[in-house]
């Protein structure tokens, strides 16, 4: 079975053909059985982050044909092209840099341990959105964070990204949801949100999650609606 | 071009960012200390996150489960091996220690009757008392907590795609060894950077990738916590005993190695198979882990494993029961939920409904072995449980990188215990020694390391460590893997020997941004590294305990003296081992022990031959006892009664 395989490495790209020898006549791979195949093979250094192998991490975000998949458990078939998410900044073939997104919460996640009563139910809400593993998938087609690089801006990961996402949202909704959050705590991740450019979410078409979390429902309305329409 | 170092200081080094690593951060934070978390993966990613999130929490189901009666289940389970001030130390935490996660935002279900988490219906592996809290989206939900840790600042920065190389020492009052600081590879910002820093906090977590695709854990686990320990000159503990969990998956290779069960989720008639159908391991749900992989591994061994090389876990005699048999899928299906996900994807529908025996094959899951360290974690040499300033000074380990808490058995859910209890006592130990350090760190002692690391960096070569890589993990499998033997324990070496040979011979280019080559280089080397202390240590148990299961010889009594193995590198490379001894457990409380080990076993065959009537009846009350009614509303379990821990008491 033959996939294209976008390799980037010291600042030259090019594509290559894989050839991927089944294990199983009927075998039906994943993208990650293609990857540690060719690395085990023709392509010894090829670099592309994965750890679980089962969907769970979250690092293995990988493009098929344009749109974001996680590796471990997303099929590819024949004439596949397998490229970098587009969405961050490119580090070595598969690789990008995904830093930008974590260090942009630096400061904005108020402590929740203040001498509260820990033993308080959270919302089924609350758990919904702990299903995030932070693969990176929403910030496909994401105009919020597509800011960040409008106009050729070359913005360094190294100080966290201006402009939010809607895993940067999540994680401000949560601290909202939280039922050990005090008021003052709820208003604060809130003006974080806005901060981030929540406008951008008006008149969106609305974010996709990589493993099915509800977002429109979730977490970009509720913060809308707190916001005030 | 070569590559650019860049130079900071710190109080404290945390190298990783799992549970222990996230913790021990924040601990040190609290103390008021500057401090650096390095991860080669990005922040929170780690075991902890993809873990069944199972978190031992004591007196969680009843006020009368005192420390002494944790501790003590923990040496005995841990074959003696166990150090008692580190497992009275567990124990002693256990109960709050779980609250430094809800701190950061774990949010678990709350029994509001006793104000505090709700426990798990039934007891864990190897637990006498039901103790263990779960957790909605499980690891991930503790995923959470850790990179909220981290990230929030308050103390703490951090550098994640970094991976951690060395630390640096020099000496002192003569020539005792501290540490100075580490060499990082930041390959994210295409740099080295060197730390200075008087403490360091080694949770990089365990080994299992030394068995690769066999396993279950994070692809990072290339035993860097050992490596990096060992190469400093500390000792390390019980490197022979590694956890593998018998029920993996062996076939399709996509999910090979993943989790499907448990002894405990095999329930009341689960037995093992070989592929002639007959029984080779009966009352699965009452035995350990090695228990039930050494059966598995000496059947494949006979030549009568399955085709994937493995065994069956036939759990068909569970389901067909007409009714009991529903009230063991909803079991099945919501005691590992994680596990069972994983059987649902990978197995056929016919299977994975348990209408036919699964397809299992051990899988590496966990070190017990590790540093030498004592009860806050600083690295200890000498005799007996060790000395702390004997060790290396400023040496700090937690989590799955330490050793001396479970010897040769670690039971069910206190890992996400471990890494909180001694990451947290590591954080506060290493935030003291930092504050009390009074020497000066002179740059030359990073000198060496430094220039070896940037001569790495365009390295001309024929092989590529990827390669190399493959044969280690291939070969660790057939010799230092579940099953051992003599002869294979000793063949590792010169193989060891001959892959070292060639790590000059590895093809690096110099580029600095995200190398790869560099980065499987010194995986690579990390592996080797720890591959010789798991033969060394393998070398020195000549029978099976635990995790070190020998073929050729038969299991070491429970009323033998016993011993810890202890490894230390030399300067050379190569490995002495010693034995340093244990406290025995008293004679009484050894037969009590087994005695009631017998009891439970003989009670369980003896239920397998029921007539099927009687059984499913006497198996619908028990399964109602510990999940509820078909209606879904749990029956109250006495905390702490036979009820309370199906898989362990006597059967029904
Ligand atoms: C599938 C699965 C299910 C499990 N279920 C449970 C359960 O229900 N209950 C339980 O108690 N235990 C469970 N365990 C065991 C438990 O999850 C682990 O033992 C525990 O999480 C280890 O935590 P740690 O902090 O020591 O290491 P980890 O969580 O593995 O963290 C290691 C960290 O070190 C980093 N690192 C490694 N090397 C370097 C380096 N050289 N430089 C920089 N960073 C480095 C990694 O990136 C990572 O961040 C499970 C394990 C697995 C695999
Ligand atoms: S709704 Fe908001 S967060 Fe979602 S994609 Fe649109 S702009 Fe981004
Ligand atoms: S919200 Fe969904 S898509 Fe976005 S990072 Fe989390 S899991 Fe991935
Ligand atoms: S490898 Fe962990 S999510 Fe894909």
């Amino acid at each position: 079975m033959k996939v294209e395989i976008e390799l980037n490495r010291d600042g030259e790209s090019n594509v290559i053909e894989y050839d991927y020898a089944r294990r199983a006549a009927d075998e039906k791979p994943m993208i990650l059985d293609v990857l540690l195949q060719a690395q085990a093979t023709d392509i010894p250094d090829l670099a592309f982050r994965y750890g679980c192998r089962a969907r769970n991490c979250g690092v293995c975000t990988v493009d098929v044909n344009g749109r974001p998949r996680l590796a471990c458990r997303a099929r590819i078939k024949e004439g596949d092209r397998v490229s970098p998410v587009k969405t961050l900044p490119p580090l070595a073939d598969l690789v990008v840099r995904r830093d930008g997104v974590a260090r942009q919460m630096r400061g904005r996640l108020t402590s929740v341990a203040q001498g509260n009563n820990l033993n308080q139910d959270a919302p089924d809400d609350y758990h919904a959105l702990t299903a995030c593993v932070e693969c990176y998938a929403c910030l496909q087609n994401c105009p919020m964070h597509a800011r960040n690089f409008t106009d050729g801006a070359n913005p360094n990961p190294s100080e966290g990204y201006q402009w939010g996402n809607p895993f940067s949202l999540l994680k401000l909704q949560m601290l909202r949801l939280d039922p050990l959050s005090s008021d003052a705590g709820r208003d604060q991740a809130l003006a974080h949100a806005e901060d981030l450019g929540l406008d951008a979410c008006r008149d969106c078409k609305g974010c996709k999650c990589g493993v099915g979390i509800d977002l429109m429902g979730k977490v970009v309305r509720p913060l809308l609606e707190a916001a005030g329409e | 071009m070569t590559i650019e170092t860049e130079w900071r200081n710190y109080d404290v080094v945390v190298v990783g960012s799992g549970g222990a690593g996230s913790m021990a951060a924040r601990a040190a934070a609290e103390e008021g200390s500057r401090v650096l978390v390095v991860s080669k993966d990005p922040i929170g990613c780690s075991d902890t996150k993809i873990s069944e999130g199972n978190a031992t929490v004591r007196q969680v189901a009843a006020d009368d489960d005192s420390e002494e009666a944790l501790s003590e289940n923990l040496c005995m389970a841990g074959g003696n091996l166990p150090v008692k001030d580190i497992t009275d130390a567990f124990a002693k935490d256990s109960k709050t220690a779980f609250d430094r996660f809800r701190a950061q935002g774990l949010r678990p279900a709350i029994d509001h009757k006793r104000n505090n988490p709700k426990a798990t219906p039934m007891a864990f592996g190897g637990h006498n008392r039901r103790r263990s809290v779960g957790l909605p989206n499980h690891g991930i939900a503790f995923g959470h907590a850790n990179w909220n840790a981290v990230v929030q600042g308050n103390g703490v920065d951090y550098l994640e795609d970094a991976w951690f190389l060395d630390v640096v020492t020099d000496t002192f009052d003569g020539d005792r060894a501290r540490i100075v600081g580490g060499l990082i590879y930041d390959a994210s910002g295409g740099k080295l950077i060197a730390v200075r820093a008087p403490a360091v906090i080694i949770a990089a977590g365990g080994l299992s990738t030394l068995f690769f695709p066999k396993t279950d854990t994070m692809r990072g686990n290339t035993g860097d916590s050992y490596a990096i320990a060992a190469r400093a000159g500390a000792e390390l503990v019980d490197m022979e005993q590694c956890q593998f969990l018998p029920f993996c998956i062996a076939s399709p290779p996509s999910y090979e190695g993943l989790l499907v069960g448990e002894p405990a989720s095999a329930s009341f008639l689960g037995v093992l198979r070989d592929k002639n159908g007959k029984v080779i391991l009966d009352s699965v749900y009452q035995r350990t882990r090695a228990e039930c992989s050494a059966a598995i591994m000496r059947a494949v061994a006979d030549g009568r494993g399955s085709p994937n090389g493995g065994a069956y876990l036939d759990m068909t005699g569970n389901k067909v029961l007409p009714r009991s048999g529903p009230y063991f899928m909803r079991y099945l299906e919501t005691c590992l939920p994680g596990a069972y996900v994983n059987a649902r994807q990978a197995f056929s529908k016919p299977v994975a409904k348990c209408e036919e025996p699964w397809e299992v094959r051990p899988s590496a899951h966990y070190h017990m072995g590790g540093l030498r360290v004592d009860a806050v974690g600083a690295s200890v040499k000498g005799e007996g449980a060790g000395a702390r300033n004997l060790g290396i000074d400023g040496l700090f380990a937690a989590g799955q990188a330490m050793g001396g808490l479970f010897g040769a058995n670690r039971l069910g859910s206190t890992s996400l215990t471990e890494v909180s209890v001694f990451g947290s006592r590591a954080g506060h130990a290493a935030s003291q020694h930092a504050h009390a350090f009074k020497g000066t760190i002179e740059d030359n002692a990073f000198a060496p390391v430094i220039a070896a690391t940037v001569g790495r960096f365009g390295q001309a070569g024929t092989v590529a460590a990827a390669t190399l890589k493959q044969k280690l993990q291939k070969e660790a499998w057939d010799t230092i893997g579940p099953a051992r033997t003599g002869d294979g324990i000793a063949a590792i070496g010169p193989i060891i020997d001959a892959l070292t040979a060639r790590l000059d011979d590895v093809a690096i280019p110099a580029y600095a941004t995200w190398n790869q080559s560099f980065i499987e280089f010194e995986e690579l080397r990390n592996l080797l590294e720890t591959a010789r202390a798991v033969a060394a240590a393998a070398g020195e148990r000549d029978a099976s305990l635990g995790g070190h299961v020998r073929l050729d010889r038969g299991d070491i009594s429970i009323f033998a003296e016993p011993y810890s193995t202890v490894v230390h590198r030399g300067v050379d490379g190569s490995y002495a081992v010693r034995r340093v001894a244990r406290p025995k457990t008293p004679l009484k409380q050894l037969l009590a022990y087994k005695a009631e080990e017998s009891w439970r076993q003989f009670q369980s065959k003896w239920f397998r031959f029921l007539p099927d009537a009687v059984k499913d009846r006497k198996l619908e009350t028990r399964y109602q006892a510990i999940m509820g009614t078909p209606s879904g509303a749990a029956r109250e379990v006495e905390p702490g009664s036979d009820d309370a821990a199906v898989a362990e008491k006597r059967a029904a």
